[in-house]
């Protein structure tokens, strides 16, 4: 694996993510979520935020250099999508638990797909293996 | 996708199976203590489906996943793909945690069954579903 650049993509997955939220969930869902106040904390607890940032973006990174080893922001992209669905799965089932309102469900699903598509991208974009694993074949002559 | 449907199949008996045990047996106290955080249990029956099309959607998703990328590797492949996307969502539970007024040990017993769930259904999927003799390398 290229740390060097695996490091790098972690790093961009992490800011994207941590932005993406906050202005997704943070700000543009804001009035959404003030409709179930007994459900949130009067303010977030950051040091959980950004560790949770963390975590998600580094193994988020793990899994797009194992599934794509050779890089690319479509395939990425399109992990991201997938990765997205496995974790509306639990927004579904929070939904029906919880007394979230439809808009606040659509918005977070709607949020996961996004979010991890342009993560996937961005990983996808950055990195790419090091040179020693790329094998080159010699073209025979016509 | 004789493989793919017969692995989604029996990962879903299991999602649910173990979902139906963990939260509505082991995890029971500790729900109990934050009632106003769920919705009551008839509401809940009534909004069951959702349950079913949430674990459908976790399992179909992670069956995609493994098939056009991690096939190939069987029963280990699978389980690593199961650690790599259940960590990164416990990441996404500590976020929930930090916004939203759930008990510590929820997050802490929800976030081990959660990988040890994962890692069942990457094994059951890795064992079941296999690549088609003409993408094997």
């Amino acid at each position: 694996m290229n740390w060097k650049k695996f490091f790098t993509a972690f790093i961009g997955a992490f800011i994207f993510l941590f932005v993406f939220g906050f202005l997704w969930y943070g700000t543009l869902m804001s009035s959404a979520h003030q409709e179930v106040p007994a459900l949130l904390r009067s303010k977030p607890n950051y040091p959980w935020l950004i560790l949770g940032h963390i975590v998600m973006a580094f193994f988020f990174t793990m899994l797009c250099v194992r599934f794509v080893p050779a890089g690319g922001v479509f395939a990425s992209a399109t992990l991201g999508i997938l990765v997205g669905l496995v974790y509306a799965g639990p927004h579904l089932i929070s939904f029906a638990v919880e007394p979230l309102t439809t808009k606040i469900l659509w918005g977070w699903i709607a949020g996961a797909v996004i979010q991890f598509a342009i993560a996937g991208g961005i990983v996808g974009g950055i990195y790419k293996p090091s040179p020693a694993h790329i094998t080159f074949v010699k073209e025979r002559p016509k | 996708m004789k493989r793919f449907i017969f692995a989604f199949i029996a990962a879903y008996v299991f999602i649910f199976v173990w979902g139906r045990l963990l939260n509505g047996v082991f995890l029971k106290d500790i729900y109990a203590e934050t009632p106003n955080l769920w919705r009551s249990q008839s509401e809940m029956m009534s909004l069951f489906h959702w349950i079913i099309i949430g674990q459908a959607l976790i399992v179909f998703s992670f069956v995609m996943i493994y098939a056009s990328g991690f096939a190939g590797g069987g029963v280990i492949a699978g389980i690593r793909l199961g650690i790599l996307l259940e960590i990164a969502a416990i990441g996404m539970c500590m976020g929930f945690y930090a916004v939203q007024p759930f008990p510590g040990k929820l997050i802490v017993y929800g976030s081990i069954s959660g990988l040890i769930e994962m890692i069942i259904v990457g094994a059951i999927v890795g064992a079941i579903y296999k690549p088609t003799s003409a993408r094997m390398p």
